[in-house]
C-alpha cells in the first residue's frame, strides 16, 4: 500500500469516530432541561430573553430522535450557541481566544518532547545508575504533582517571592501599545512572533517572560509520559541484534546511540505524543486559570461555573468538541506521520 | 491418609506460589522506591481509618463538614487558639495547621479529606473496572459485532481527555435524577437481542446488526409519533455533588480499562489450556472466570494502582475549578481552590498565608506519589513477562 492510500484510508476511519464524539455530546445535552439547552441554539443575547420561543421553534420537548436532526444542522452550520461567560457565540468566542492558548502549548509541546527524549535516552544509556534514578524520580514527582498547586508554588516563588516571571499573558505597556496604540498588526496572533515581525523586540521578550513558568507548569506535569516511554523503548532497542553489529564494528558510543538506537527507539514515542495533547488541552485549563490567562481553558474553567453560578452549558459543550476534534486530527496525524517514518505500517 | 502425608502433599501443591511470594517480596526489598511508595500509602490508611482520633469531629452528624471557628475572612496562622466556645467544648484548644478563609480549620480538612480521596480513588477504579471487565469480556471473549460496537463506543469516550468529559458530565448531571430506567432497559435490548439470538440462529452477524437497526428505527417511529414519548419505568435517584464527581469520574474512567482487558483476553485465548477447557465443555462463565481472568489480571492490576493516584488528582482539579465537592466539605483540592485569593493577599511578604495553599496541596502530592510509585514498582515486580529480568 502506498503513502497516499494509507493516509485516504485512515481519514476514512476518522468518520465513525467523529459521528461518534457527535452522538456522545449529543446524549450529554439531553441530561440537560430544555430551557439549558435551548441556550445551545441561541445566536444572540437579545434572544436569551425568550427562550420559550426556542424552545418551540426547535422543537426541544419532543422526543430525542426529532431534536437530533434540528442540533446536527445547526452544528454544522457553526452554531454552537451563545456562551455568557465569553459574552459571544461559542465560535466566536474560542476563535478570538485561541491564540493565546496556542502560544502556550506552541512553546510547551516542543520542550516537553525534546527535553522528554534526551532524559529518556540519558536515562535507558545509563541504566540503574544514578543519571537513571535521578532522571525517574523527577519525572514521577512531576506526574504527581497536582498542576494547580504546581501553579500556585511558582507564583508565590518566582513571582510574589523574586519578582521575575509575571502571570498573566502580557504586562500593561504592552497590553496598551497591542490594543490602544492602533499601530500593532496581527499577522499570527502570537504575540511573541508578531512581535518582532512588528519591529517591537520588547514586546516579544515581554510576552517570553510571561510564557515562562505556565510553560514550566506545562513541562513539567506532562514530561514523565514521553521519558518512560522514550527510556523503555530505548533500553528495547539497545538490547537489539544490529546494536551488537554496531559495536562489533568498532563504531563509537554517540554513534551507536544516536545513529542506530535512537532512530528505532524514537518510533513508540511519536504515538504517545498524541496523547500528549490530551494532556495540554487538559493542562491549559487549569494553568490558564492558576495564571490568569485568557484563553480558551480558562475560559471553559470559568464556564463550568468557577463563580457558582448557571453554568454556561453551550461554552462546555463547544469547548469539549473542540478537544475532542483536536484529539482526533492529533492521531491522525501522528499515525500519518508514524507510516511515513516507519514504512513497515504501511503494509499492515 | 495420615497426617504428616498430607501436610507434604499441601506443602508441595502450595510450593511454587510460596517460592513466587518470597521472589515478590525480595524484589520489593531490593527496591527503595517502591518501599517508599508503600510506607506513604499505609500512612495514608492509618490517616484515614483513624480520623475520629486524629481530629474528633465536631458535628457527629456530618464529620465530612469542616468546623468553623468564626466566619472571619482572614487566614489564621498554625497554632492560632481555637475562639468559638462550642469548638473549644469538643475538645480543639488549637488549629495546628492554622485556618483558611472563613476560618475552616486545615488540618481537620486535611485528615477528613484524606477519606474524601480513598473513597473517590477507590470507588472510581471499582465501578471503572467492573464495568471494563464486563465490556471487556463480553468484546475479547465473542469478538465480532458485539467487538465491533463496543470498541468504537471506547474510541468516542477515548477521544475526549478525561478532565474535560468529566467536567461537562459533572455540570449535565442533575442532582436529582429521573431516568426512564425502563426506555433505556428496552433501547439496549433492541439493540443487542438480534445479535445474541442471532448466533444461535446462525443468522450471521451483519445481519443481526441490520435486524437491530430496524428494530430501532422501528421504536423510534413507533415511540415518538405513534404513543407519543410516554414514560415506561421512570426512577429517580438523588445525588450529592461527590457522587455526581464519582459517576463522571468512573463513566469516562472504563475504557481504558475495557481496552486492556480485551486485549489480555485475546492473548490469552489463544493459548491451548483455552482450547483444552472447550474441549471438556466448560461454560463460557467459566472459562472467563477461572481460567482466562487470572492470566490476564496483573496489568489490570497494576493499571488500577496507578489509576487512583490520577483520579484523586482529577477529583482535585474539578473541586479546584469549582465544580467538585460543596465548599466546607473535606476535600483537598476544594481546600486549594479557596487558598487561591491569599497567595495575591501578602504581596509584601507572600509567604505570609503560606499555610492555606502548601500544606492541603503536599497531602495530595504526597498521595499521588505514593500510588505512583507503587504502580510503577508493581510493573516491575508482579508483571510476569518482566519480573525476571
Amino acid at each position: 500500500m502506498g503513502l497516499a492510500q494509507f493516509i485516504i484510508r485512515r481519514i476514512l476511519l476518522v468518520i465513525p469516530t467523529l459521528l461518534g464524539v457527535i452522538l456522545l455530546i449529543f446524549a450529554v445535552t439531553q441530561l440537560f432541561t430544555p430551557e439549558q439547552r435551548a441556550t445551545l441554539y441561541i445566536t444572540s443575547e437579545k434572544q436569551m430573553t425568550d427562550i420559550e420561543s426556542v424552545i418551540r421553534q426547535y422543537h426541544l420537548r419532543d422526543p430525542v430522535f426529532n431534536q437530533f436532526v434540528g442540533w446536527i444542522s445547526q452544528v454544522l452550520q457553526g452554531n454552537l450557541g451563545f456562551s455568557k461567560t465569553g459574552n459571544g457565540p461559542v465560535l466566536d468566542v474560542m476563535l478570538r481566544k485561541l491564540p493565546a492558548t496556542f502560544e502556550l502549548v506552541v512553546w510547551s509541546i516542543p520542550i516537553t518532547v525534546l527535553l522528554g527524549i534526551y532524559l529518556g535516552v540519558n536515562s535507558a544509556v545509563n541504566r540503574d545508575r544514578a543519571a537513571d534514578h535521578v532522571t525517574r524520580t523527577i519525572s514521577i514527582i512531576g506526574w504527581s504533582l497536582p498542576s494547580f498547586w504546581l501553579g500556585i508554588m511558582l507564583i508565590a516563588i518566582f513571582y510574589a517571592g523574586l519578582g521575575w516571571f509575571p502571570p498573566e499573558r502580557m504586562s500593561i505597556p504592552t497590553f496598551n501599545y497591542v490594543y490602544l496604540s492602533g499601530e500593532w498588526h496581527h499577522y499570527t496572533g502570537l504575540l511573541t512572533i508578531d512581535g518582532l515581525l512588528n519591529g517591537q523586540p520588547w514586546i516579544t521578550v515581554d510576552a517570553l517572560r510571561h510564557l515562562v513558568l505556565p510553560t514550566i507548569t506545562l513541562v513539567t506535569i506532562q514530561i514523565a509520559l514521553i521519558v518512560r516511554v522514550m527510556r523503555s523503548s530505548m533500553l528495547e532497542a539497545l538490547g537489539k541484534g544490529y546494536i551488537t553489529a554496531a559495536k562489533a564494528k568498532g563504531l563509537s558510543k554517540g554513534e551507536i546511540i544516536n545513529k542506530h538506537a535512537r532512530r528505532n527507539a524514537l518510533i513508540p514515542t511519536m504515538t504517545v505524543a498524541g496523547l500528549l495533547t490530551a494532556g495540554m488541552l487538559t493542562g491549559v485549563i487549569i494553568t490558564e486559570t492558576v495564571f490568569n490567562i485568557d484563553g480558551i481553558g480558562r475560559w471553559a474553567a470559568a464556564a463550568a461555573g468557577g463563580g457558582g453560578t448557571v453554568p454556561d452549558v453551550p461554552a462546555i459543550l463547544g469547548f469539549s468538541l473542540f478537544a475532542g476534534i483536536v484529539y482526533i486530527v492529533a492521531n491522525l496525524v501522528v499515525d500519518i506521520l508514524y507510516a511515513y517514518v516507519d514504512p513497515r505500517i504501511r503494509l499492515v | 491418609m495420615d497426617v504428616r502425608t498430607r501436610l507434604r502433599d499441601f506443602k508441595a501443591s502450595i510450593g511454587p506460589a510460596w517460592s513466587e511470594l518470597k521472589f515478590t517480596l525480595r524484589r520489593i526489598r531490593k527496591s527503595p522506591l517502591s518501599i517508599v511508595g508503600i510506607v506513604i500509602v499505609m500512612v495514608y490508611v492509618i490517616i484515614a481509618i483513624s480520623a475520629p482520633l486524629l481530629a474528633p469531629a465536631v458535628d457527629p452528624r456530618d464529620p465530612y463538614a469542616i468546623f468553623h471557628d468564626g466566619y472571619g475572612p482572614i487566614p489564621r496562622p498554625p497554632g492560632s487558639p481555637v475562639l468559638d466556645s462550642y469548638v473549644i467544648g469538643r475538645g480543639w484548644m488549637a488549629h495546628y495547621f492554622g485556618t483558611a478563609e472563613g476560618q475552616l480549620d486545615i488540618y481537620y480538612g486535611c485528615i477528613w479529606g484524606t477519606r474524601t480521596a480513598f473513597r473517590i480513588g477507590v470507588l472510581v477504579v471499582v465501578i471503572s473496572l467492573l464495568i471494563g471487565l464486563l465490556t471487556g469480556c463480553l468484546s475479547g471473549f465473542y469478538g465480532g459485532i458485539i467487538d465491533e460496537i463496543l470498541m468504537r463506543f471506547t474510541d468516542v469516550i477515548l477521544a475526549f481527555p478525561g478532565l474535560i468529559l468529566a467536567m461537562a458530565l459533572v455540570i449535565a448531571l442533575p442532582l436529582s435524577w429521573s431516568i426512564d430506567i425502563g426506555f433505556l432497559i428496552l433501547v439496549i435490548l433492541i439493540l443487542f437481542a438480534p445479535i445474541l439470538i442471532g448466533r444461535f440462529l446462525k443468522i450471521g452477524n451483519i445481519r443481526a446488526f441490520m435486524l437491530s437497526l430496524l428494530g430501532l428505527a422501528t421504536f423510534a417511529i413507533l415511540y415518538g409519533w405513534v404513543l407519543g414519548n410516554p414514560l415506561i419505568y421512570p426512577w429517580t435517584l438523588n445525588l450529592t455533588n461527590l457522587d455526581k464527581v464519582l459517576i463522571a469520574l468512573a463513566l469516562v474512567g472504563w475504557p481504558s480499562y475495557a481496552r486492556v482487558i480485551r486485549g489480555e483476553i485475546l492473548r490469552v485465548r489463544q493459548e491451548d489450556y483455552i482450547e483444552a477447557s472447550k474441549a471438556v465443555g466448560c461454560s463460557d462463565f467459566r472459562i472467563i472466570t477461572r481460567h482466562v481472568l487470572p492470566n490476564s489480571i496483573y496489568p489490570i492490576v497494576i493499571m488500577a494502582s496507578l489509576d487512583i493516584g490520577s483520579i484523586v488528582l482529577t477529583a482535585a482539579a474539578l473541586s479546584f475549578l469549582g465544580i467538585g465537592a460543596p465548599v466546607g466539605f473535606a476535600d483537598w483540592g476544594q481546600m486549594i481552590s479557596f487558598a487561591r485569593n491569599w497567595i495575591w493577599a501578602g504581596i509584601e511578604n507572600p509567604w505570609k498565608y503560606w499555610y492555606t495553599f502548601t500544606i492541603p496541596g503536599l497531602f495530595i502530592f504526597i498521595f499521588v506519589l505514593g500510588w505512583n510509585l507503587l504502580g510503577d514498582a508493581f510493573r516491575d515486580i508482579l508483571d510476569p513477562t518482566l519480573r525476571r529480568k
